[in-house]
């Protein structure tokens, strides 16, 4: 569904690109890991996949249209949900209105739901003693569950995450890996993570290491 | 409209911000208020004083054209002594500018002066008893005497006493229903030194004509204020032995002649600001050659300038509050922005408008600047009430100095003498006493300040986040959220 065709992107000097002349395809139901060395460029890589850059050669298309045609804007509010490292969440509100918020925002399908947006919440782990509370009083894991929860009540069928596992123990890695796959595999949505552990990207259907300016396939 | 319910959870989580916020916001708006009050207190009291201090047109011989005839006559006839002649107002004349539709009223004034009888006058050292109508102007009437007798309609609104410079003490004072009477309203020094008290009786003999006595009831006594006796100078008699009457009796001390006539009549204005029109208007019913209109607003122009620029400042200190609050405003939401960058990423991540993120902002500060207005309100009058009186203060004595330092040459020029004694900077003095009174600023907050606040308050807030969203505008997500 999400296709990249000679995409290329630099920062100063065009002459030195992160990556160059590269064609991907990512395909619904999948879940993909991009690894590689630190500085490469994989995050750099993520921004333009999920709609907050643009390239600086090539071009990105989902469903064979391209992203600077479906505007950036709207291609955010309706195709992609992003999860961080940190900062995923808006500190002022309960888990329960992060997830109300996002889904008016993005006008979701359930948009106004609480009762599914609490459903959802549950099944992450995020109980009803929880649900109401304020999201800077829960643990980093259960932040992290809340922002995954968050993109599971939006209706966007793609899911980018950068080193969502970076702040998580190992317990915590493993359970929000395990709801990375649901998405990917009960939902039916395409879900790309950038990770550097190896158990991480283990978990993931696909894998690309981006080194020496290119993406190859790990198998 | 997710952002409203955004802007209120976000108020209401961080409620400590808040408060800060609409502690800042009130101290801003309470300034704000401060200067709307004091210029609408300002506009009010102007108005006031405006309708309070008025003006007047004052109808008299033309003493310039008579002056001129003079001087020809004397240099064709080198043997008969020059004499000037000053032609008596023509009370038909008065009547007519009277009905003219900016006079509020009329007062005819024809002072003589005449010998004591039954009385013994007040002296003082420096005065010798002589006449001389103060130094305002020359009395018309040629006789002299050791007591003025001052002809008015009433008493109320001679200059004196509409200025407050003398008060009844007892009595009453002279009104138009004394007209053809023998009534008379004298001074409390005179009084007391002859034992004379309201109801008594005081005769005077006439000091022209057949010099025939005159006897007069008393039905009021005056005080007359020592700013008056020591401004009249030196060649004045003492202002005890000044004794008020109807004009139609002083006419009559005056002579047959002088029936149906008066020094000067003056025209209380209603109108001020019109002066000049009546004036205009009321040349077309008088023969010009012989007579003059004089107009006097210098009262209301001190009162004027006094308020004007009270106002003024006011003006100001709303502008620069309103301008500084602005920048104050906009600095701390623009702190605020710069500390919710994350947050703003994460909006911006779910695809939000950034519109929207500024309706957001412009909401927060609104429902802070909404509790601001009302506690602003509250504490307004207070800043108003000291803010008030300290400005007032200020001004009337910048204004009083201004005015008896350039002087008002002549008096207000009013010729012929129509009882104005110690015109000059005695009459400067009173107005300014007066002024003072008038610019007592009176402060409370009206539902139409509290509107004006509110619509200050509601422009400082989008101006400042107008100002502030430019960092909004240009914030990328990449940027926030990937470090
Ligand atoms: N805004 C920027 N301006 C200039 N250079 C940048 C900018 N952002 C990143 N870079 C550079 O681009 C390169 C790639 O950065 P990027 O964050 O994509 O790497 P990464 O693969 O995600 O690394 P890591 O594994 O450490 O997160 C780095 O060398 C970085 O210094
Ligand atoms: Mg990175």
């Amino acid at each position: 569904m999400l296709k990249t065709t000679d995409l290329g992107y630099w920062y100063q000097d065009k002459q030195q690109p992160l990556f160059e002349g590269i064609n991907l395809e990512f395909e619904a139901g999948q879940s993909y890991a991009i690894i590689g060395h630190s500085g490469t460029g994989k995050t750099t890589f993520l921004s333009l996949i999920a709609g907050l850059d643009r390239p600086k050669a090539g071009e990105i298309s989902l469903d064979g249209k391209s992203l600077s045609k479906i505007g950036l804007t709207t291609y955010r509010r309706h195709d992609v949900s992003i999860v961080f490292q940190a900062y995923n969440l808006f500190t002022y509100m309960s888990p329960l209105n992060n997830l109300m918020t996002a889904m008016a925002i993005t006008a979701a399908e359930h948009a106004g739901d609480r009762d599914y947006a609490q459903k959802i919440l549950e099944d992450l782990g995020i109980g009803a003693d929880l649900i109401n509370r304020n999201v800077q009083r829960l643990s980093g894991g259960q932040q992290q569950r809340v922002a995954i929860a968050r993109t599971m009540a939006c209706d966007a069928n793609l899911v980018v995450a950068d080193e969502p596992t970076g702040n998580l123990d190992e317990d915590n890695t493993k359970e929000v890996i395990a709801q990375f796959q649901r998405i990917a595999h009960d939902q039916h949505k395409c879900v790309i993570i950038v990770t550097h552990e190896p158990n991480v990207a283990d978990q993931c259907d696909h894998q690309y290491r981006l080194e020496n300016k290119q993406f190859t396939a790990v198998s | 409209m997710n952002f409203i319910k955004r802007a209120w959870l976000n108020v209401w989580a961080k409620k400590g911000r808040s408060v800060l916020l609409i502690l800042v916001s009130s101290a801003i708006l309470m300034f704000v208020l401060a200067g709307l009050l004091i210029r609408s207190a300002a506009v009010k009291a102007t108005n006031q004083a405006k309708a309070d201090v008025g003006a007047t047109v004052t109808l008299s011989a033309n003493r310039q054209a008579a002056f001129k005839k003079m001087q020809s006559s004397s240099s064709s006839s080198k043997s008969s002594r020059p004499k000037l002649s000053l032609t008596p107002v023509k009370l038909s004349d008065a009547s007519k500018i009277a009905k003219l539709s900016n006079v509020k009223s009329t007062n005819v004034t024809s002072s003589t002066a005449v010998n004591a009888s039954s009385y013994d006058v007040v002296s003082t050292s420096s005065s010798l008893g002589g006449n001389s109508g103060g130094p305002g102007g020359m009395k018309s009437s040629t006789s002299s005497g050791d007591t003025q007798i001052d002809g008015v309609t009433a008493t109320s609104l001679a200059t004196d006493f509409s200025s407050k410079q003398s008060k009844i003490t007892k009595g009453r004072g002279i009104t138009a229903a004394d007209k053809n009477t023998n009534h008379v309203v004298i001074e409390k020094e005179l009084a007391s030194q002859n034992d004379l008290t309201v109801g008594d009786t005081v005769t005077v003999k006439e000091s022209s004509g057949d010099k025939a006595k005159v006897k007069m009831t008393i039905v009021g006594i005056y005080k007359a204020s020592s700013t008056s006796s020591s401004s009249a100078g030196p060649m004045s008699t003492d202002p005890s032995n000044t004794m008020y009457t109807s004009y139609t009796l002083a006419n009559t001390f005056k002579g047959s002649k002088y029936a149906g006539t008066a020094d000067s009549v003056t025209f209380n204005v209603r109108n001020p600001a019109k002066v000049g029109s009546l004036k205009t208007a009321g040349k077309k019913l008088i023969n010009t050659s012989k007579y003059s209109l004089s107009t006097d607003d210098s009262s209301y122009q001190t009162v004027k300038a006094s308020m004007n620029s009270v106002e003024g400042f006011a003006n100001k200190i709303v502008w620069l509050v309103a301008i500084a609050g602005t920048i104050i405003l906009a600095l701390i939401v623009i702190l605020m922005i710069r500390e919710r960058r994350f947050e703003i990423g994460v909006l911006l991540s779910l695809g939000e408008a950034r519109w929207k993120i500024i309706a957001q902002f412009f909401t927060e500060m609104l429902m802070v600047i909404v509790v601001a207005v009302a506690i602003a309100g509250a504490g307004g009058k207070f800043v108003g009430d000291q803010l008030g009186s300290q400005l007032v203060a200020q001004s009337t004595t910048t204004q009083t100095t201004s005015t008896s330092a350039s002087g008002q040459p002549g008096g207000g020029g009013q010729p012929g003498g129509n009882g104005t004694r110690g015109g000059g900077p005695g009459n400067t003095g009173s107005t300014s006493k007066q002024a003072t009174k008038k610019t007592d600023l009176d402060i409370s907050v009206s539902a139409v300040n509290l509107a004006e606040l509110g619509g200050f308050g509601l422009a400082i807030t989008f101006l400042s986040i107008m100002i502030a969203s430019g960092g909004i505008l240009r914030l990328e997500p990449k940027k926030v959220l990937i470090s």
